[in-house]
């Protein structure tokens, strides 16, 4: 699914770190945090209580269950860890102020990575040779070598690389481009094309190629959409499918709960789909039929929620399979995993478009 | 009190050819120029941006474009290389003749490793999958690399195929750098391989247990041991010969008697490295790449590396550091740079980050010119900054692919325009105090550390330190050396920082000229210790300075063997308890010994770095690394009045300096030449200091 000839280029430091606080909330504030107090960063239950919670607590043990090594990956060593084994796990993240910990069996990293090594097959790219490690910490996990809290996606099987593959299929075809172009006041915030080519993605282009190929814009992007759709159409690829919007407004659907806004976004152009293929219509009918559901709960009648939609949901009706057949594909559905994920990370002022 | 202390050594003068490290510039034929490039990869940029790309990197201020020289890019099929006939963006010749006829002096680096987010590190794909070029693993499998585009195995630096193949390379590159070196071409500087360090499988036993690494281990033993006999009484083994000891694939010594073998592994890791270079160096003469100095590159996380700098500069006229900093790293910032400017002949990043990969932690603009000021404050005394223009696989270059400027470039325009103009290579940061680092402690926290192939370096380089991740047994020693250690020079770091007094690190190989002149050295001592390092402490205890060690006297050397370890005599002594002693043992140091505090600031957060020159202070920096703006005060020695480097802002102050240093920053400001006369008195009455990254020693290989 990608390319080991990737090509990544057309980014400044700003179009790419905006990109990269859409879906890292509180990256900004990562980023232009204060350096430590002390160069030698050390931490106890006691000292951490008034802290945030951040970072990852590891807790190294021996094969006869003696801890040999605790540290939190932002607080530095931590001493005297109080800890009884797995089941202690949640209670000790929690006292440490930790998003996250794990407890690891001394040596378990270098099983991995012999593991990683013999099955790993010279053809197999980038994202193939990740599920091989995600398979293989699967493994550990059951032989009670890795503990983790939480367990995020602990009953979903790890998808094989075929599986993938057909659900990218479907979200970009071969031989084809997907472009993102988010605005703040009226130029580019940040943007990117990616383009599917033999399987692969091989290209993924950011604002300073866009505009290269697109030429100056004038200024309304509910206008310069067509013309940076038909500037990638010659350049890259057909355009699959095309998101546009002020920056501001994709930031809040990305984390929104609200079945509906996404659809609502769409239908007064706060957001532009264009073109919008099968997979993206489906999603947004997903989106609508959820809204609608809730709605007629609320309001016990229904229908006049449902008139507006109507059209959509005729349109839906035929292509649900293909929803349907990602998240089989997968496993799980991506976007509302995401959603999810995005909706626990509250936006910070950090990442409002600067 | 100590006597004055010992004048200074010339600076290094280092004769390749027609070209030299002189003054920490290049000299070409008389003409001197700062070591101050810019990176620029002619392969992937169209043919056409050459030029602008190349005219506005001399118009930013670049002297110098440096460039990688990939391997895997040139060759078309093994033995086979285009260099432009095929594709015009492969012809090296004519880019550096290109920048030669703009006037751009060029810095080629060849390889193998490049980096430069090229698949397979810009290594031909054929190589890193030939089996007897390959790293093994304890299982004698191979060993990846995790990087993307695509994972692969890394090669071995004990490996003949991978040098006889690496052979062909450097003839086939030599063909067309070899002519163009200066004066009949622009080449002046060379780099021999690129962060060294088992390609970021730098774990204590990650690798290498490929079978010619395992005959170097045998040799290394030879050598290091000289009888078997003594090879058994310091791993208390009973072998027969050298090549019955193998190669530790695990940590599973559970005291003192277990250590020497995991001790010598995380040593021959060095030695395995500096031999290669020096190979690969040797290949790269023989193919007409010499006479022009040579360069290596140390990665980030350098407290954790493999690799001993002091033993690099046996091979390469340059070794630096690569800085790929945030704002929030200004300790490590500063850390590596006091380690550079006291252990190395010249301060020098080979790459010093503007922008980043895509897979890195992001860098902001701000970022990376607050590393470059922070890097310079503390020592730093040339850079290439990487990269110049931007490129696949990079984002954030101050000029874009096209060769455009960024709006970004005006600072470094301004940076760099200023630089020259003081002449801030040749400017001196004075310090009396050096911080000792002991290797052998250093290669016991590689040995302990518990995360296998996520190495010590690697948990470093992500903002932790090089002992987050190290077992805490005692080992049977009071307490965990391989944390302790680290606890130590750190508790001492924070304090003379808070003290306001200038300090350095110096690696504990380096030789005994790299500490004569400071008044204060600090070591840490646990039970065993390099006798070495223990000589060259003492040695300057000996004759007059201030030795700070502790907490135990040792009693064991680096083979664990029982040795006499001599007490100084002469000297100021001071065995301290525990780390926590510092503050104290520093407050008391400062009064005793009249350490200097020049330019101290208020509030204690701010920090200041001054640069002087025969004629007195030059260049003050004041730093604020929070995320608050601060007034701060700085006590002068005389009236002066400054300039900003950067905003022009003129500022002056009678005793007190009173400026505003907005979140985040760092200050440059020029010190007007009118006023420091003064200063310069005062400092004259002074004992004289060590003067940090002067370059000290004479050439080196």
């Amino acid at each position: 699914m990608i390319s080991p000839h990737l090509r990544f280029e057309g980014f400044d430091a700003r179009s790419w770190t905006n990109l990269l606080s859409l879906f890292a909330p509180g990256l900004r504030d990562r980023m232009n945090e204060e350096p430590a107090g002390t160069d030698v960063p050390e931490t106890d239950v006691g000292e951490v209580k008034a802290e945030p919670t951040v970072g990852t607590l590891v807790i190294l043990r021996a094969d006869d269950g003696r801890v040999l090594k605790a540290f939190h990956t932002t607080r530095g060593r931590v001493r005297d860890l109080q800890y009884d084994g797995p089941q202690d796990l949640e209670r000790v993240a929690l006292a440490y102020h930790s998003r996250r910990a794990f407890e690891l069996r001394e040596g378990v990293l270098d099983e991995l990575a012999e593991e990683l090594a013999v099955r790993l097959e010279r053809t197999d790219d980038y994202a193939t040779q990740w599920l091989v490690v995600a398979r293989i910490i699967r493994e550990l996990t059951a032989a009670g070598k890795i503990h983790s809290w939480p367990r995020p996606v602990s009953d979903v099987p790890v998808p094989t690389a075929g599986m993938v593959r057909r659900a990218v299929d479907i979200i970009l075809p071969d031989e084809h481009a997907l472009v993102v172009v988010l605005w703040e006041h009226g130029s580019p915030w940040t943007a990117f094309a990616l383009r599917r080519r033999d399987g692969v993605i091989d290209l993924a282009a950011g604002p300073d190629l866009l505009l290269r190929w697109t030429g100056p814009l004038g200024g309304d992007w509910r206008r310069d959409h067509r013309i940076i759709a038909s500037a990638v159409t010659r350049a890259v690829a057909p355009v699959h499918v095309g998101l546009f919007a002020e920056a501001s407004t994709v930031r809040e659907l990305l984390r929104t709960p609200d079945p509906g806004a996404w659809i609502r976004a769409v239908a007064v152009r706060d957001i532009i789909i264009h073109p919008t293929p099968p997979y993206v219509a489906v999603a947004l009918g997903a989106d609508a039929t959820r809204a609608v559901a809730r709605t007629t709960a609320r309001w016990l009648g229904g229908f006049d929620a449902l008139k507006p939609l109507s059209p959509i949901g005729t349109y839906l009706r035929g292509r649900v399979s293909e929803v349907a057949s990602v998240t089989a594909l997968l496993g799980f559905d991506p976007l509302r995993a995401l959603a999810h994920s995005l909706a626990q990370r509250p936006v910070r002022e950090g990442d409002e478009p600067k | 009190m100590p006597g004055p202390r010992t004048p200074e050594r010339p600076r290094a003068a280092r004769t390749r050819g027609t070209v030299e490290l002189r003054d920490r510039a290049l000299s070409l034929g008389g003409r001197s120029v700062p070591l101050l490039s810019g990176a620029v990869h002619y392969w992937r940029l169209e043919r056409s941006a050459w030029r602008p790309a190349l005219e506005e990197l001399l118009r930013m201020g670049f002297p110098i474009v440096e460039t990688y020289a990939p391997w895997g890019v040139h060759e078309t099929s093994p033995g086979e290389f285009d260099f432009g006939k095929k594709d015009a963006r492969k012809d090296l010749g004519a880019f550096l003749d290109l920048a030669h006829e703009i006037g751009l002096v060029a810095f080629v680096r060849p390889g193998p490793h490049i980096n430069a987010e090229l698949t397979y590190f810009g290594l031909p794909e054929r190589i890193v999958y030939d089996s007897a070029c390959q790293a093994r693993s304890p299982k004698g499998n191979p060993v990846l690399l995790f990087f993307p585009p695509v994972m692969f195995p890394v090669p071995s630096y004990a490996s003949a195929r991978f040098h006889q193949e690496l052979g062909a390379w450097y003839d086939a590159v030599g063909e067309v750098v070899g002519p163009r070196l200066w004066p009949a071409g622009p080449v002046a500087l060379l780099q021999v391989d690129n962060e060294a360090s088992y390609y970021f499988r730098d774990g204590a036993y990650c690798q290498d247990y490929h079978p010619d690494a395992i005959v170097e281990w045998h040799s290394f033993l030879a050598q290091r041991y000289t009888t078997v006999d003594a090879l058994n009484a310091a791993h208390r083994a009973q072998h027969a010969t050298f090549e019955d000891c193998a190669a530790p694939v695990r940590f599973d010594a559970k005291d003192a008697d277990g250590l020497a073998v995991h001790l010598d592994w995380a040593a021959f890791h060095e030695r395995l490295i500096v031999g290669a270079l020096h190979k690969m160096r040797t290949r790269l003469e023989r193919a007409g790449m010499d006479g022009v100095p040579m360069v290596h590159n140390m990665p980030l996380g350098d407290g954790g590396l493999p690799l001993s700098l002091p033993a690099l500069e046996q091979v390469a006229d340059l070794v630096g550091f690569d800085y790929y900093h945030g704002r929030r790293e200004h300790r490590t910032i500063r850390r590596r740079t006091l380690y550079l400017a006291g252990t190395t002949r010249f301060p020098y990043a080979p790459e010093l980050g503007v922008g980043a990969p895509p897979w890195f932690t992001p860098l902001a603009h701000e970022d990376s010119l607050y590393c470059a000021l922070v890097a310079l404050a503390y020592g730093l005394r040339g850079f290439n900054l990487y990269m110049a223009v931007d490129r696949d696989r990079w984002y954030g270059a101050p000029i874009d692919a096209s060769g455009n400027p960024r709006v970004e470039s005006a600072a470094w325009k301004l940076l760099l325009g200023k630089l020259k103009e003081i002449g801030f290579h040749r400017l001196e940061r004075r310090a009396e105090v050096a911080l000792v680092v002991p290797r052998e402690y250093q290669r016991l926290s590689r040995a302990t550390h518990l995360l296998g192939p996520i190495a010590s370096s690697a948990v470093e380089a992500i903002g932790g330190t090089p002992v987050d991740a190290c077992r805490d047994d005692d080992l049977g020693f009071a307490g965990p050396i391989q944390t302790l250690w680290f606890r130590m020079l750190a508790r001492f770091a924070d304090a003379f920082t808070d003290a306001g007094i200038p300090y350095v690190y110096v690696d504990g190989d380096a030789d005994a000229a790299r500490l004569a002149g400071y008044r204060v050295l600090v070591t840490p001592s646990y039970e065993f210790a390099s006798v070495g390092r223990w000589q060259r402490v003492c040695h300057v205890a000996q004759e007059g300075g201030t030795l700070v060690y502790g907490p135990t006297m040792p009693g064991l050397d680096e083979h664990l063997r029982r040795q006499p370890f001599e007490v100084p005599r002469r000297g100021r002594r001071v065995l301290i308890d525990t780390p926590e002693d510092a503050a104290r043992v520093v407050a008391e140091l400062a009064d005793a010994l009249d350490l200097a505090r020049p330019f101290r600031a208020t509030p204690d957060v701010i920090e200041t770095s001054v640069h002087e020159d025969a004629r007195g202070p030059r260049v003050l920096f004041v730093i604020n690394p929070e995320k608050r703006a601060r007034d701060a005060e700085v006590v002068l020695p005389a009236p002066m009045a400054f300039v900003d480097a950067l905003t022009g802002e003129r500022l002056e102050g009678d005793r007190v300096l009173t400026l505003r240093v907005p979140a985040q920053t760092a200050r440059m400001l020029l010190i007007d030449g009118a006023t420091v006369e003064p200063a310069k008195a005062q400092r004259a009455a002074r004992p004289r200091a060590r003067r940090v990254s002067s370059g000290g020693k004479g050439g080196a290989s």
